[in-house]
């Protein structure tokens, strides 16, 4: 063992020295390759993850879209609950693919169109009265989506009150424009990932910064860092403004979902870190295992054990929050600032060690300009 | 190690010698330039008017502090640059800076190293600085005409001047304008723009390496950071590049209180100490030896927690020998006081140069804090906890009570 070792060592001398002072021409990718498979890590990714998860979530919008057509057939209490339950269920099933952010969903905008919030209420009410809309247009995107609809069901809570207000046709007819949009953005990344994109999506599994193991994990963590810590948390609780703005909270109108949208956001970021099939049923390869695998090859702490305990942090502080995030906010802001603290300092974490760690570029930069 | 070890170490290192010769230098010699000029092309890359913005913010901000006839509202405008709607709001004098988008608030209590994972801490400083702007409209401004007494806010004579102080005998304007200097200067210079975590943010050290410059800028991020550091101290300073000769009439904020310590003769050279590191480190920026930047990033770290602590055992000795024996006289003292009470205020901010961990503990200094406002706050406070907390501040840097108290 120990001769072994020996013309190892002479044999990595031989190989490494000539390398280590050569020219410029870069013959590292390959020899210095990590060794991690990165492709078995993609097909996971997509298999059992990524495509089970934009399945579920048009799946969900789908019964949305039926919903809001049975309802507004009856217009009665139980067609209205059935909507805002299936609504709640889309709302859900969204936090599992908002960080998905790649391929169809990142060309027609998925996440802007889908969940922008805080919502234009003058704009809806606009769309509404005149029946003059184009949901196309960039400029519609905080008239519609799932945070569009929370307005619509849930900004008068008298369920009657409700129901009369849908009694006009042109709301009616709005609710359906908004939620036939929603599906069918839905439906588009799905068949897209379904009909060749998967393939495009695992074939790219090189190192570089167009590689699809970059670039999704720039998409993890630029969802973690903007759309969870800043959005769900940070935004709501004055982090980034001179007061406290309790009314930019997801799920502002129906006032009850804010912190569970914001524990599911989180348990699909763990989940997707992990390694975790969507159904729960398998743990495939990971970032996790990726970290693991090259910080054995150079002896460093357990990047990854800190990681998860840094989110278990994160979430022992968010299940001490109120449900309704709003209400914290305004009666004991400062809980709030903890959560977001310990959702910042994960983001630390992965941002820095663990970017440095896999040697991944981040591909977005903070305007923090002076 | 064994002797077949040894020979293989031996070998290895022959060939890495031989292979290598032609390798250049890798620790380039860095020579600071005379003055703080630096230029990529023929154009000047050194930058930092945010810096400046927002140190005449603030100065704007302490001298309507100390205006009777200024609303809360126009005070709260100047600290957050914003209406309290959170409208663009236009309290300044300065027409370029009710342009700027910028404000005190937003970088108070904002370095990376200490807030980013802090907010929690960085909001209860803001609130204390609102509290402070606050209570010098609703306590101080009513009582005017008042003569103060112990727990009564009003006038009170030191010497020709007449000062404005709350209940405690604090001033609420020396509150800010020194707790700023802690809060505003130091932090975003020694936990945030001289931070490692700053400096080699995202590329920026690949970026500094091949030239390559921000985006419409002429120079490199990393450079910037540097000068960013640079104008929280020189901001406003006559020369940009050689902003000695006039140190100490630049500013009400950091660049003053350089130059007074630097005017105490135990601590003469100091001011020059400060200049020279930053020039060496932006030069060693330039000649991409971060070994020799991280050096005088920990140098001016040191020296810049220094200035702040020197100027907080000054104010608090000035402060005990201005106590009067007996009558009432205590105009002088409560002055000197209030600036102490703003530079203690600051220790938090301050950065031992090695580690990341200021020289005083958010709750050592919220400890100091609570003995200087006890009670009746400075008419109760007495020479023995003055000496106490000199001394205690002294004892954690490398000057004494009596170098620091005249």
């Amino acid at each position: 063992m120990k001769r072994l070792g020996q013309i190892l060592f002479f044999l990595g001398v031989l190989v490494i020295c000539p390398l280590a002072c050569g020219p410029d021409t870069d013959p590292f990718d390959d020899l210095m390759s990590d060794g991690f498979d990165r492709k078995e890590m993609l097909v996971h990714w997509a298999d059992n993850v990524i495509i089970p998860a934009f399945a579920s979530y048009a799946h969900a919008t789908d019964a949305l879209k039926t919903s809001a057509v049975n309802f507004g057939l009856a217009l009665d209490e139980d067609s209205l609950l059935k909507l805002k339950e299936h609504w709640l269920d889309a709302v859900k099933k969204w936090q599992g693919v908002s960080m998905f952010d790649i391929g169809m969903a990142e060309q027609i905008s998925l996440r802007d169109f889908s969940n922008i919030y805080p919502v234009d209420v003058e704009m809806i009410e606009n769309h509404i009265s005149t029946g003059q809309y184009n949901l196309e247009l960039p400029s519609t995107r905080v008239a519609q989506g799932l945070q569009a609809l929370d307005y619509l069901l849930y900004a008068n809570q008298d369920i009657e009150r409700v129901l009369a207000d849908f009694d006009d046709q042109r709301r009616r007819q709005y609710l359906q424009a908004v939620v036939e949009r929603l599906d069918s953005l839905a439906q588009q990344v799905l068949d897209h990932w379904q009909s060749g994109y998967r393939e495009a999506f695992i074939s790219t599994d090189g190192s570089s910064a167009t590689s699809s193991v970059d670039k999704l994990t720039n998409d993890f963590l630029f969802y973690f860092e903007k759309f969870l810590r800043a959005g769900k948390v940070g935004i709501p609780a004055g982090v980034f403004s001179n007061t406290v703005l309790p009314d930019r909270v997801e799920g502002y109108y129906s006032q009850r979902y804010s912190r569970s949208f914001t524990e599911l956001g989180l348990n699909a970021t763990v989940d997707f870190f992990i390694g975790k099939s969507y159904d729960g049923d398998v743990n495939g390869p990971s970032l996790e295992d990726y970290i693991n695998h090259v910080t054995a090859q150079n002896g460093t702490r357990d990047l990854t054990l800190v990681i998860l305990e840094q989110w278990d942090k994160a979430r022992q502080a968010i299940e001490s929050l109120d449900p309704n995030l709003t209400r914290q906010i305004e009666n004991n802001n400062v809980q709030m600032l903890k959560a977001y603290d310990e959702l910042q300092k994960a983001v630390v974490l992965l941002k820095v060690e663990m970017l440095q760690a896999l040697n991944i570029q981040v591909d977005f930069v903070d305007a923090d300009g002076d | 190690m064994t002797t077949r070890g040894f020979s293989c170490l031996v070998v290895f290192t022959l060939m890495v010698l031989v292979a290598c010769e032609s390798d250049p230098d890798p620790m380039p010699v860095v020579q600071a330039p005379a003055v703080y000029k630096f230029s990529r092309d023929g154009e000047s890359t050194v930058s930092f008017d945010g810096q400046t913005t927002r140190i005449l913010m603030a100065t704007e901000l302490i001298n309507a502090m100390e205006d009777f006839e200024v609303a809360e509202l126009a005070l709260n405008e100047m600290w957050a640059n914003e209406t309290a709607a959170g409208g663009d709001a236009d309290p300044f004098e300065n027409p370029a800076l009710n342009e700027s988008t910028k404000s005190v608030r937003s970088k108070t209590a904002a370095s990376q190293d200490y807030f980013s994972s802090n907010v929690t801490e960085a909001i209860k400083i803001k609130s204390e600085f609102e509290s402070w702007i606050s209570a010098q409209v609703n306590e101080v401004f009513p009582n005017e005409l008042v003569l103060a007494e112990p727990g009564i806010a009003g006038q009170i004579a030191d010497d020709v001047s007449i000062r404005y102080v709350n209940g405690d005998g604090l001033e609420y304007n020396q509150a800010v304008n020194k707790g700023l200097i802690g809060a505003l200067m130091l932090d975003q210079m020694v936990n945030n723009y001289l931070s490692i975590s700053v400096l080699d943010a995202a590329s920026n050290r690949a970026d500094n390496d091949a030239g390559t410059v921000a985006s419409g800028k002429s120079y490199t991020t990393m450079e910037h950071k540097w000068d960013e550091a640079y104008g929280y101290l020189f901001g406003t300073s006559q020369s940009e590049s050689d902003p000695l000769p006039t140190l100490g009439g630049d500013d009400a904020f950091f660049n003053k209180y350089l130059q007074r310590v630097d005017g105490d003769e135990d601590f003469t050279g100091i001011a020059e100490e400060v200049y020279d590191a930053f020039k060496l480190g932006r030069a060693a920026i330039v000649a991409k030896n971060y070994t020799v930047r991280d050096q005088q990033a920990a140098k001016l770290r040191e020296l810049l927690s220094k200035v702040v602590a020197v100027r907080a055992v000054y104010y608090l000795q000035q402060g005990k020998n201005g106590i009067p024996t007996s009558g009432s006289d205590f105009g002088a003292a409560f002055h000197d006081l209030s600036e102490g009470f703003g530079f203690v205020y600051s220790l938090r901010f301050t950065r031992q140069p090695d580690i990341d961990a200021p020289y005083f503990t958010a709750s050592e200094v919220d400890a100091m804090i609570a003995q200087l406002t006890a009670g009746n706050g400075f008419w109760d406070i007495t020479p023995a906890v003055l000496d106490a907390m000199s001394k205690q501040i002294a004892d954690a840097f490398d000057f004494t009570v009596a170098e620091a108290g005249s």
